[in-house]
């Protein structure tokens, strides 16, 4: 018979509820305060299922009426500086912290709706509608509901998807030195998802000012929760992470109220992050003004239940029963939020001339088709004060340096310059500069600058995402191998990569993206990728692959200065190459649109990047093409040097794509699209490319080298361009031309 | 079967050879290697030989015409075949002796690779812009690249002239060099006066026998007889206006020089209609003068001038321009000492007339200086036989160095 002993988590579990007395103390302004935005939310949800009715919100309508409780309870405490975010189903939450905001967290229920009330109502709305006036231009919509000025950090279409960002800017309150914290709100659906659980753990161990707010409404679309998890108090994730929990009824805001405060007292103190689960009930289908029972999925009694508890008669009816509102004076909080959505909606809409009876859209309000691509990216215009240096022009000394130790010694430079560079990865603050010595010498900055990370690529990438969009800090996120951006696709692409575009196109997003290929170390199919291909699919990031130490230090310090996301490629054959950068200056930028002519030449365009460039050089002199190389620096499309390019191929009228990498994720295919259509008329033969095989490279040596393209694959490209020229011989006939004119002077 | 036999390149690079003799005949019965025709080359007389056994059914070439490589050239027939396998054969054009690989040669190849009957063309886009700008028919150039596909080098190495396969090596240097240096250019579009101009004068130089006789008259006496004129007339009379005068009382008094080419005769003309050479904006007109022999020197001036004016307003008559039998072109005004201009057809001959210059000349053994104007006669040498072109000549200079027989 073993021995057991019980172990315990240590972690607090409780459930809260209010009793009458907390109902007492609870201060009159308090409940007057969550009265009035519980009705205003009310309204407002009612008036957007109308419109939805009539077919006027383009997309999908995610009602959060039923749930208004556990938004306005956990909010109408919070700072201005404390932040929320929240999921598509998040109208109630963005609405209960823009109002707590304009009128700090104080509304009189008898004046319910003062101009700046009327205003953040309008604009919601708005925004919602896709109108330019609203708070994203129009852009967003209900699930990409943004303000950052109320700390509204924005609401997310991918479930779980908004909470690693929301942690990163809890991260940057606390390293800011403040108290200030953040709401992440999500559903019983998000809270199986493996952005919230990775998040969870790294919330924990960095003790980071960020509750997990789950709303249990029970149902995920049609899935009941107890069909999808073995304990459906969601609650309970806490133990598993070592973080205190709440359970509260969210039909309840009082409780709601309290239990926040609790969790606040922990995370304002620095104690680390708390999760509170609310039970609430939407009172509708997932989506559109019908209730879920017409879909057959829940009945008319379990709803009718919810009805009863709805958290705005609860309010109402402790008020009245202590004293503070009569009948009349609910009725009236209720008739001025209807008034004041009516009275938005009158600024929104106007009677549709072609159809009578029907409401439309003021034409006018629409945004300006025009504006469809503006701000996926910043202007660079940042760069602009900063120096400038092309190293090939570099008269001054040099200093002698290993590439790698280049890399280590930008970020040292950076990092002594600016504090608010962060350096997160796996392995970075160990081994003497992480697993290849790139971030050698940084340990100095202590472990709040240079940050270990757990393996969870998509946590901690989105932490960094977070912490971009709050801009206090600047974070430098390495992936360990080029591959593991698949582990973290969705916080790069579609969180980080559509953050600025996404939410209007005004939010900078300073977040620069470190990794290595490793073509060549054996590492087999899933570590051995080239980025540049699949980064180049997303217009958010701007790309620079250097290929010379140099290069890498005016690339690299481009990409800290500017304000948008960048991937730097950096290449395991490059680390060890005896480099050298000009000495004495390691602030330099190489500026987007600056590629380099490696060589000129006069019958084929070579463009190249990285590690390529050394092959492509050694390619050319092996088989004495007259190539021209342009090392491209530059890669993303915003970026690239269309002037270099076109200047080469208009004058040698033949360009070769060279790349290492597996055809299937290769950079050139863009890119020779590109060419086949500005340069149509100058092209004397298909646009020809160098790159790995179909399949990615795998652990053998003699299958990798089959794989991957290197100097030898590089001469049979240019070969190819060679004998497509036409006219064999071409040596030849000079000889004869001469021969003829020594001769005789004349024609024969 | 029947083979179709081609003339062969049996010398690199040539497109075409001459049968100079046969060496068979018609129903002959031949083997492989047995002599079947002499074949000649701008280098060699080449033996060519039968590549296939059988009879021969007939001979296509005539001996000494020149066949392009590849054509066929006679039709072998195996045996028991007959006339009309010959024909089916020589139709089908199946081919069994070697025909030409494409040559990647320097210029000018004798197949184009790209065959203009209805066959797709393959041309790099670059290509097919630089044709498209430069005029360039495509269907006769040699596509070298992948495939037959035509490539940039291809135009590069065109040959200018016409596509005789006679190699052009420092053509071939020039088609180099300009590619290594491409400056740049612009296309002029070709006004109607400037095809007219480059049509009339193109050929007068090159179906016209012309010669030149030149001559340097003294005409100090000349000038000074103009400042007298001049200083009496109205409307003043130019060094020119004596010039045509002066040519036309020449032609008068040589009247086998005032006649011009008419095909199956010689036109004698009885008066002297003189053509004026006027330069007008992008090209020039030269409207006649007529009736110069008669005219005097003040009507001639009015005349001329108003020509003038008129040519370069755009105004003259299309009778204006036709006719006479000589025309004067002068171009001292812009420096020119001395030139020789090409024959306006119908026209048989034209006086260049240089600027008058101060020279050294020497008079009764002595050294003085003069003033001189070079004039170059250009003839027809189809009407004027060269002492018709001298005495007219001489008739002309004795005029302007004794300018008063010109107001005669």
């Amino acid at each position: 018979m073993p021995r057991e002993q019980r172990l315990e988590t240590g972690s607090a579990w409780i459930e809260l509820s209010t009793t009458a007395d907390d109902w007492k103390a609870a201060s009159p302004q308090l409940l007057g305060t969550m009265l009035a935005e519980l009705h205003l939310i009310r309204a407002f949800e009612e008036a957007v299922l109308e419109l939805a009715g009539e077919g006027l919100v383009h997309g999908p309508a995610h009602s959060s009426i039923g749930q208004e409780g556990g938004a306005v309870g956990s909010i109408v405490g919070l700072r201005s500086t404390d932040a929320v975010n929240g999921s598509h189903r998040g109208h109630h939450q963005f609405l209960a912290k823009a109002l707590t905001h304009v009128t700090g967290g104080a509304i009189d229920p008898a004046a319910a709706v003062s101009p700046k009330i009327q205003r953040v109502l309008q604009r919601t709305l708005a925004e919602i509608l896709g109108l330019a006036q609203g708070y994203c231009h129009g852009r967003g919509g209900s699930m990409h509901l943004q303000w950052f000025e109320a700390g509204a950090l924005g609401t997310n279409a991918i479930v779980g998807g908004g909470v690693p960002m929301g942690a990163g800017n809890a991260w940057a309150q606390k390293h800011s030195g403040t108290s200030d914290l953040t709401i992440s709100y999500f559903g019983d659906g998000a809270s199986q998802i493996g952005s919230v659980l990775e998040t969870m753990n790294l919330a924990a161990a960095w003790k980071l000012p960020f509750c997990f707010f789950i709303e249990n409404n029970l149902y995920a679309v049609s899935t009941r929760v107890e069909e999808i998890t073995a304990d459906p108090r969601l609650s309970v994730r806490g133990q598993g992470f070592g973080i205190p929990s709440w359970r509260v009824d969210g039909m309840d805001p009082l409780a709601v109220h309290l239990a926040t405060e609790q969790a606040a007292e922990r995370m304002r103190s620095g104690e680390g992050p708390a999760v509170i689960e609310v039970e609430v009930y939407r009172f509708f289908h997932q989506n559109g003004p019908y209730p879920g029972s017409a879909f057959g999925y829940r009945d008319k009694e379990e709803e009718a239940h919810w009805r009863s508890r709805d958290p705005l008669d609860r309010v109402a009816r402790e008020m009245i029963a202590l004293g503070l509102i009569d009948e009349a004076g609910v009725a009236s909080v209720r008739s001025q939020a209807q008034d004041a959505m009516t009275a938005a909606t009158a600024e929104l809409l106007e009677d549709d001339p072609d159809d009578a009876g029907k409401r439309r859209i003021r034409p006018e309000l629409w945004p300006d088709p025009g504006f469809v691509d503006v701000g996926m990216r910043g202007d660079a215009s940042e760069l602009g004060s900063l120096t400038t240096l092309e190293p090939t022009q570099h008269e001054g000394p040099w200093r002698s340096v290993k590439f790698v130790d280049a890399v280590a010694g930008v970020m040292d430079r950076r990092m002594a310059c600016d504090d608010r560079i962060v350096v997160f990865g796996e392995d970075v603050h160990h081994l003497n500069g992480g697993t290849n010595g790139a971030t050698k010498g940084l340990a100095k900055y202590g472990e709040n600058r240079l940050v270990g990370t757990p393996i969870s690529e998509n946590a901690f990438s989105g932490i960094g995402g977070g912490m971009a969009l709050d801009g206090r800090f600047r974070p430098v996120v390495e992936f360990m191998y080029p591959d593991f951006m698949w582990v973290a696709a969705d916080q790069v692409f579609n969180q980080i990569g559509k953050a600025r575009h996404m939410f209007g196109g005004d939010n900078p997003v300073p977040f620069v993206l470190r990794t290595k290929v490793a073509m060549g170390a054996g590492y087999g199919s899933q570590h051995l990728m080239d980025p540049a291909g699949i980064f180049a699919t997303s217009p958010g990031w701007r790309i620079v692959a250097p290929s010379t130490a140099a290069d890498y230090v005016g690339l690299m310090n481009a990409a800290l200065a500017l304000q948008d996301p960048v991937l730097v490629i950096e290449h395991i054959d490059l680390y060890g190459i005896a480099d050298k950068v000009p000495e004495g200056d390691l602030d330099y930028v190489i500026p987007p649109g600056s590629a380099a002519i490696r060589r000129a030449g006069s019958e084929v365009t070579v463009i190249s990047y990285l590690s390529m460039v050394n092959h492509c050089l050694e390619a050319i002199e092996a088989t004495d093409v007259d190539a021209e190389l342009i090392d491209l620096r530059w890669l993303d499309r915003a970026s690239i040097d269309w002037d270099t390019i076109t200047a080469s191929v208009r004058k040698t009228n033949a360009v070769l794509i060279v790349e290492q990498g597996a055809r299937g994720s290769s950079y050139g295919g863009w890119l020779a699209d590109e060419i086949q259509r500005r340069l149509f008329d100058w092209l004397d033969q298909p646009v020809e490319r160098v790159s790995g095989t179909e399949a990615s490279p795998s652990i053998s040596r003699v299958l990798e080298r089959a794989a991957i393209a290197r100097t030898e694959e590089v001469v049979a490209g240019l070969e190819k361009v060679r004998a497509a020229m036409g006219q064999r011989g071409a040596s030849e006939a000079t000889g004869y031309v001469l021969g003829a004119s020594e001769a005789t002077g004349g024609v024969y | 079967m029947a083979t179709v036999v081609r003339m062969p390149e049996v010398l690199a690079n040539t497109g075409e050879a001459v049968i100079q003799t046969w060496l068979v005949s018609v129903g002959q019965e031949i083997a492989i290697g047995d002599p079947l025709a002499e074949i000649e080359t701008e280098k060699a007389v080449v033996e060519y030989v039968s590549e296939v056994d059988g009879i021969v059914g007939r001979l296509i070439a005539e001996p000494g015409s020149t066949i392009a490589v590849g054509e066929p050239i006679a039709v072998v027939l195996a045996p028991g075949e007959t006339d009309a396998d010959i024909d089916t054969a020589a139709h089908n054009g199946v081919a069994v002796s070697p025909t030409p690989e494409p040559e990647l040669a320097a210029v000018g190849a004798a197949e184009p690779a790209s065959a203009a009957n209805g066959r797709r063309l393959f041309a790099t886009p670059l290509v097919r812009k630089l044709a498209r700008e430069r005029g360039i028919e495509l269907e006769s150039v040699n596509g070298t690249g992948p495939g037959g596909r035509i490539v940039r080098r291809d135009l590069e190495r065109l040959p200018v002239a016409e596509p005789t396969p006679t190699p052009q090596p420092l053509r071939t240097a020039a088609a180099v060099e300009s590619h290594r240096q491409a400056t740049g250019f612009t296309d002029v579009p070709l006004t109607p006066m400037r095809k007219a101009i480059a049509r009339r004068l193109t050929e007068s130089k090159t179906t016209v026998p012309h010669f030149y006789v030149t001559a340097h008259c003294r005409v100090d006496e000349l000038l000074e007889l103009r400042r007298n004129v001049n200083a009496a007339a109205a409307l003043k009379v130019s060094l020119n206006d004596f010039i045509v005068k002066a040519v036309a009382g020449a032609l008068i008094e040589v009247p086998d020089a005032n006649a011009i080419w008419n095909g199956d005769s010689i036109r004698r003309y009885e008066g002297a209609d003189i053509a004026v050479a006027v330069a007008v904006d992008g090209g020039l007109l030269t409207p006649v003068l007529r009736d110069v022999h008669t005219a005097s020197l003040s009507a001639i001036a009015t005349q001329t001038s108003d020509l003038a004016r008129r040519a370069r307003d755009g105004r003259l008559q299309q009778h204006e321009l036709e006719g006479g039998s000589f025309s004067v072109s002068n171009l001292g005004m812009f420096g020119v000492t001395e030139f020789s201009a090409i024959l306006n057809p119908p026209q048989s001959g034209i006086l260049a007339v240089g600027g008058a210059v101060q020279r050294p000349v020497v008079v009764d053994g002595e050294l003085t200086v003069a003033t001189v104007m070079t004039v170059t006669l250009s003839a027809d040498h189809r009407v004027i036989d060269g002492a018709v072109a001298a005495t007219w000549m001489a008739a002309f200079v004795r005029r302007i160095e004794h300018p008063l027989t010109v107001l005669i």
